[in-house]
């Protein structure tokens, strides 16, 4: 299996104390390390206000991490972990990989479309022929 | 023809749109270079090429992600749009980050619904990856499903369902 990168968010209840977070990072990462994941980014954003009431509560504390893993039996269990705890009241695993892949593709076409553009102008003589292959280059 | 063109690219004349309205008389005649000069009362009549007529399916829709200027308001047919491109294509976004709810919350209504393409004049491939983003979005709670954006302010009963 290649590598895939995922998002994992997931919200704590409002007043959990430091601890108790401490305990679920600490079991993200064990399982990470059991299974083989690499947690590429650890982030807290705080405590946020919900859009909505979840658990009966308005706001929560979001964590965020991005994991890399060959295998994707560590997101199962990832999942599994966090649905165990109490404090966690919200998660969502997102895959990543393939939204970037996309992301690069186009960014790469859209690059070397730029370096090929300086040479447009100059071939077409009539200015409203030139709008026409940039409006279908733009669209592609 | 070489109006109709530069009319396409020039996106941003409002001036099109607006004095439609009080010319009521139904303008069949497609060209509006020759008669755009006698109706140039009340709007602005900065533009040269006017275009009066929003029969033309055609090249309205011209250019990728291009909003194209809006037909004539009539009254009852209320035909505005964005006069703006898509936003996501002028600013070269590649990908739409369902985590910032502060951009995907200027595609959403004010009672949490995604605002339709011709509204905030979005191209189409845009406005696929922005209902996914919204949708995530929403499933983490940076977004409501329902309500306003700015969070439960009194309790409603689509709240309730969702703890």
């Amino acid at each position: 299996m290649e590598e895939r990168l995922y998002d994992l968010i997931f919200i704590a209840r409002p007043a959990t104390p430091e601890d108790e977070i401490k305990k679920v990072v600490t079991s993200i990462e064990h399982a990470c390390t059991e299974k083989g994941g690499k947690i590429e980014k650890a982030e807290h954003w705080g405590t946020r206000k919900l859009a909505y009431k979840v658990a009966k509560h308005r706001e929560g504390m979001y964590y965020y991490h991005q994991i890399r893993t060959n295998h994707g039996e560590l997101i199962t269990e990832l999942e599994r972990r966090l649905r165990v705890q109490d404090s966690v009241i919200k998660y969502m695993t997102i895959r990543l990989d393939e939204d970037l892949k996309r992301q690069k593709k186009l960014t790469d076409k859209r690059e070397k479309r730029a370096a090929r553009r300086p040479r447009r102008p100059a071939a077409t003589p009539a200015a409203p022929a030139a709008p026409a292959p940039e409006q279908q280059a733009a669209a592609s | 023809m070489a109006d109709e063109q530069k009319q396409g690219q020039e996106a941003s004349a409002a001036a099109p749109r607006a004095e439609g309205a009080p010319s009521g008389a139904p303008s069949g005649a497609p060209s509006g270079g020759g008669h755009g000069g006698s109706h140039g009362g009340p709007g602005g009549g900065h533009s040269g090429p006017r275009r009066e007529g929003g029969r033309e399916g055609g090249p309205r829709r011209e250019g990728g992600p291009g909003g194209g200027p809006g037909g004539p308001r009539r009254g009852k047919r209320q035909y505005f749009r964005k006069k703006k491109v898509c936003k996501f294509c002028v600013e070269k976004m590649d990908l739409i980050d369902y985590k910032r709810a502060d951009i995907l919350s200027q595609f959403v209504q004010e009672r949490g619904k995604i605002l339709p393409r011709r509204m905030t004049g979005v191209c189409a491939r845009h406005q696929r990856w922005l209902g996914v983003a919204i949708k995530r979005a929403r499933n983490i709670a940076l977004l409501p499903f329902a309500g306003s954006a700015a969070g439960s302010t009194a309790p409603r009963a689509v709240e309730a369902q969702k703890s």
